[in-house]
């Protein structure tokens, strides 16, 4: 999923640096607000989870391979798809200096297609579908049109597979492959690595909700309402 | 740091570690999704122009050879870079906020 360099013309890569630093400055206002002595060592986990788990190409049909991207992931974990941004800038960060994956130029169209079109797609899919709340009898349960780990499952198969889509359209739009082939081969590569990536976000986050219930977003609903938990999460302080 | 924090990082870590050890013998050689497109639909075109030559190219420490030890002693080093990265500007953020509150 990493574009290199020599893919995107350099014009259209500043173009892409613009968006993705405007959306990391708010990363970084989100984080400001929110990060505390509690949160900080699970971000640093993450990262170095999601850097690794990275560099594990899974063999899937059709002769290609594909690892996890982790955004959605991180969006649900924290409920907020500001962390998912945050923490993959600095993966790729990371990757593109010290590994050579994915290139330097190329890095501010890697961090939309895979931190914010991954954590917004998978934070607001899930939303979508599955809504947690405190019952009246204080105990905390959740609603919607799937159950808790399907809406999980597909939210984070959706954030992988319209984050390739994205990247085919930037690499389609660059000249590099026609775009409605490089829609096809691409989609059709992700939809599968949809899957996994399904797998590995609903193992990792019920793992967790069995060790640290605490550190879940929505576990905060314990100590907050739904939707307090939602604006104190989504809102950007202004300064 | 409180010791469910500690637990939960050193937790994570040696995780993170074993993930890193095995993943140079089970991660497939095979191109990634976007590779593999690009391979099908412009195989000529695919160039490295060669703005930044990374240290560790290809996950791996150059003096260590090509074999599983250079690929799991790179891992290891990014695990201890992105850890670092992550800790200190989350506390730059952190006492930032705390100081605007």
């Amino acid at each position: 999923m990493h574009i290199p360099d020599g893919i995107i013309p350099l014009w259209q890569c500043l173009i892409y640096w613009v968006i993705a630093i405007t959306f990391l400055i708010m990363a970084f206002r989100w984080g400001r607000k929110n990060l505390s002595d509690k949160n900080i060592p699970l971000m640093a986990v993450l990262a170095a989870g999601i850097l690794i788990i990275m560099t594990i190409n899974i063999p899937i049909p059709f002769g290609s391979s594909g690892h996890i991207v982790g955004a959605a992931m991180v969006a649900i974990i924290f409920m907020s798809p500001w962390a998912a941004i945050m923490i993959l800038a600095l993966v790729l960060l990371v990757e593109g200096l010290v590994f050579g994956d994915g290139g330097i130029t190329s890095m501010g169209a890697n961090l939309i297609n895979m931190g914010i079109c991954g954590g917004f797609v998978g934070y607001f899919t899930w939303k979508a579908l599955y809504k947690p709340y405190m019952g009246s009898d204080g105990i905390l349960t959740g609603s919607g049109i799937l159950s808790k780990w399907w809406s999980i499952g597909v939210a984070s198969w959706l954030a992988i597979f319209l984050s390739a889509i994205l990247a085919a359209l930037e690499i389609g739009l660059a000249n590099f492959f026609p775009i409605r082939l490089g829609l096809l081969w691409m989609g059709s590569y992700y939809a599968v690595i949809g899957i996994i990536e399904a797998i590995v976000t609903v193992i990792v986050i019920s793992s967790l909700e069995k060790v640290r219930p605490d550190l879940l977003g929505w576990n905060k609903l314990k100590r907050a309402q739904t939707d307090d938990l939602e604006s104190d999460n989504m809102e950007v302080p202004s300064k | 740091m409180k010791s469910k924090n500690r637990n939960l990082l050193i937790g994570g870590i040696i995780v993170a570690i074993i993930l890193g050890v095995l993943s140079p013998f089970i991660s497939s050689t095979n191109p990634d999704g976007l590779q593999a497109t690009a391979e099908h639909l412009n195989p000529n075109a695919i160039q490295n122009p060669g703005y930044w030559h990374a240290p560790f190219e290809n996950y791996k420490v150059p003096f260590l050879g090509n074999g599983p030890l250079a690929g799991i002693a790179a891992l290891v080093i990014g695990i201890i870079i992105a850890l670092g990265l992550v800790y200190i500007l989350t506390e730059i953020l952190k006492r930032r906020g705390n100081t605007e509150n």
